[in-house]
């Protein structure tokens, strides 16, 4: 009798926890039933001339022992850090400026900055970068025209022009990430050290930086998964030159009818993933434990 | 009542006298954008004034639609598809397609050999891939008289060739090497050896024509087509066509097995045939009619890689078997992919 009132009481206190948790559920039950179908593809054989697929095979994971495979997991897994490395030094300044800024038109513009981004699709998005690095782009223009260089740089299909692009993507959600952890810290403790006699740097380096760990461990660790699964930005700023796991699923599978194959890339990519951001997660969390205050 | 008795049957004299399809319905299956506009105010514009019956189209790129078809299979989305002559293929192999009884396609008597593409589908127009350049930009004194010439050390850095489609490229690389489709991996050394001249690799019609139009990739293995849109907007492109000939490329149309419309799908293509509506069609995309009586101005029938003659449809267009395409296709994805691309 004992054991059962908790849980009524449990019940009765959240009457529509079952009710507002049913879409939640079904919606994770119908990604559950997806993930199960690319990995049951990439198990199966590929038939040539055809979209049906043969019996079970473990050839298309073997087929993915080539250094070929194994460099685009790493430039992948390369262009993500830095990514969002840089996502986090350009994102903190601004973060910080929009939480702790007194001007109210200051925080609105850095606002309005960041997050209108999102409000562009990625494609948008994408083809504006590649007006803006072009050859006869802005930036090799503006260089141009003011006798800075003679010779166009060579931004698009770079891991330059690449990387630029997928900062532009992530800074806006590591901002805002940032932001809400910023403004979580309780402004006494900087007080507390300041009335001890630290300077701004010191506060800043020693009191403000550590209270954020969390933010900017989740800022990084979504930057990092969110550039990951980055397809369209690769894909038309890399033009083929910058390859990452999704554009290779893209070549293989959808433009060269070869599911199986692009299903066994899938399910490698989602596993890499998750290793590299355990493995982030455990690096970093001494920072996040000193954030937790 | 006798009047209302009289008004009765002359409304419904007047109701039987409308054409048998007003209430009809063809949908078709085609590309979005510019296709599907191409489409709607030629051949789909013909068939509802010839017909009454109404057009609905359902838009996708080559690949969804394909799978949309399989997912549908037998209680078909819609009633006629277009597609490309290899994927084409791949319809008729996983049982997509009706077998075509050609004698209600009358029109397709006039049909060149080239565009005979199976017992399923059948070429509705064409074009070509073949080397699109920037006069202004390539390096002086380089020519384009043989696909040979895209291996011109002068060239490193600056050409650009569909990632989603490696067949041109690897057949002619094959052809240049003394095999042909078939014996395509004889041409796969010669193909690796042109990977320095590679500035990057296109994904749509869209990416190859920015390539194009800002100067980035000024020499492309590129779709006539997109050469001669670009072209009318100011682009200085010409198109070459090398001596081995150009990759002939065919878009298809096949009727969906299981279509309640099956009449009005062979009336439709009977139209798509009729010469009329091929002149129209080359004319506005500046491709090849596939229908010998077709007659185009001569603006149009003279620009390259538009074929009106049977000596240019048989000397100028090197043709890809479809069936052998489509089986391949994927093999030389990969292969590109893995041993150029990447």
């Amino acid at each position: 009798m004992n054991q059962t009132e908790p849980e009524s009481g449990a019940a009765h206190s959240r009457p529509f926890l079952r009710l507002f948790t049913a879409p939640a559920v079904i919606t994770a039950a119908i990604f559950a039933v997806a993930m199960l179908a690319i990995l049951q593809y990439s198990v199966r054989a590929h038939i040539p001339g055809s979209l049906d697929v043969g019996g079970f095979t473990l050839a298309n994971f073997a087929g993915m022992l080539r250094p070929l495979y194994a460099w685009v997991f790493i430039d992948t897994v390369w262009l993500c850090l830095l990514t969002a490395v840089l996502s986090l030094i350009f994102g903190y300044p601004l973060a910080y400026a929009l939480v702790r800024s007194r001007s109210l038109f200051i925080k609105s513009f850095i606002l309005i900055v960041t997050v209108t981004p999102l409000f562009l699709g990625e494609v948008v998005r994408t083809y504006s970068w590649i007006v803006v690095l072009g050859n006869n782009g802005f930036i090799n223009s503006v260089l141009r025209g003011t006798g800075i260089i003679e010779q166009p740089i060579q931004l698009l299909f770079t891991v330059t022009g690449v990387t630029i692009a997928l900062v532009h993507v992530t800074l806006p959600v590591v901002v805002v990430m940032l932001a809400a952890a910023i403004a979580h810290i309780d402004p006494a403790y900087e007080k507390a050290a300041e009335s001890l006699g630290a300077g701004p740097v010191r506060v800043f380096l020693t009191v403000t930086l550590p209270l954020s760990g969390p933010g900017i461990v989740a800022g990084l660790t979504t930057a990092f998964a969110w550039t990951f699964s980055a397809f369209a930005t690769p894909q038309l700023v890399g033009g083929g030159k910058v390859n990452m796991v999704s554009n290779l699923v893209y070549q293989l599978g959808f433009a060269n009818f070869n599911f199986p194959f692009a299903a066994a890339l899938c399910v490698v990519g989602l596993a890499l993933t998750y290793v590299s951001i355990a493995a982030m997660r455990l690096t970093l969390r001494p920072l996040e434990k000193v954030g937790l205050h | 009542m006798k009047r209302f008795l009289l008004a009765s049957a002359a409304l419904a004299v007047s109701l039987w006298a409308l054409p048998a399809n007003a209430a009809e319905k063809l949908v078709i299956s085609v590309w979005g954008g510019s296709w599907k506009d191409l489409v709607e105010q030629t051949v789909a514009k013909k068939f509802k004034e010839q017909t009454g019956a109404d057009v609905e189209f359902i838009t996708g790129g080559t690949i969804d639609r394909l799978n949309k078809a399989k997912l549908a299979k037998g209680n078909p989305e819609s009633d006629i598809t277009f597609t490309t002559s290899h994927v084409g293929w791949l319809y008729a192999n996983d049982g997509l397609y009706e077998q075509l009884d050609m004698s209600k396609i009358p029109n397709a008597k006039s049909l060149v050999d080239q565009a005979k593409i199976s017992p399923y589908h059948l070429g509705t127009w064409a074009y070509v891939y073949t080397i699109g350049y920037r006069p202004d930009m390539v390096p002086a004194g380089v020519t384009f008289e043989s696909w040979n010439d895209l291996w011109k050390p002068e060239l490193k850095g600056k050409i650009s060739a569909p990632d989603f489609d490696a067949s041109h490229l690897v057949v002619v690389s094959a052809k240049l090497s003394g095999a042909d489709a078939a014996t395509w991996e004889k041409g796969g050394d010669k193909l690796k050896a042109l990977k320095p001249n590679f500035k990057a690799y296109y994904a749509n019609d869209a990416a190859s024509q920015q390539l194009m139009q800002n100067g980035e990739a000024p020499v492309q293995v590129m779709l006539s087509m997109n050469a001669y849109h670009i072209a009318s907007q100011g682009v200085p492109v010409k198109l070459a066509i090398p001596k081995e000939g150009a990759v002939l490329g065919i878009d298809t149309i096949g009727i969906m097995k299981g279509t309640k419309q099956a009449d009005l799908a062979y009336k439709f293509i009977n139209i798509m045939l009729d010469p009329a509506v091929q002149a129209e069609v080359a004319t506005m995309k500046k491709g090849s009619p596939v229908v010998t009586n077709a007659k185009l101005s001569d603006d149009v029938a003279k620009l390259p890689g538009v074929f009106t003659t049977p000596e240019q449809w048989n000397k100028e267009a090197l043709v890809i078997d479809h069936k052998l395409r489509a089986e391949k296709t994927g093999e030389w994805r990969k292969w590109f992919t893995e041993n150029v691309i990447n």
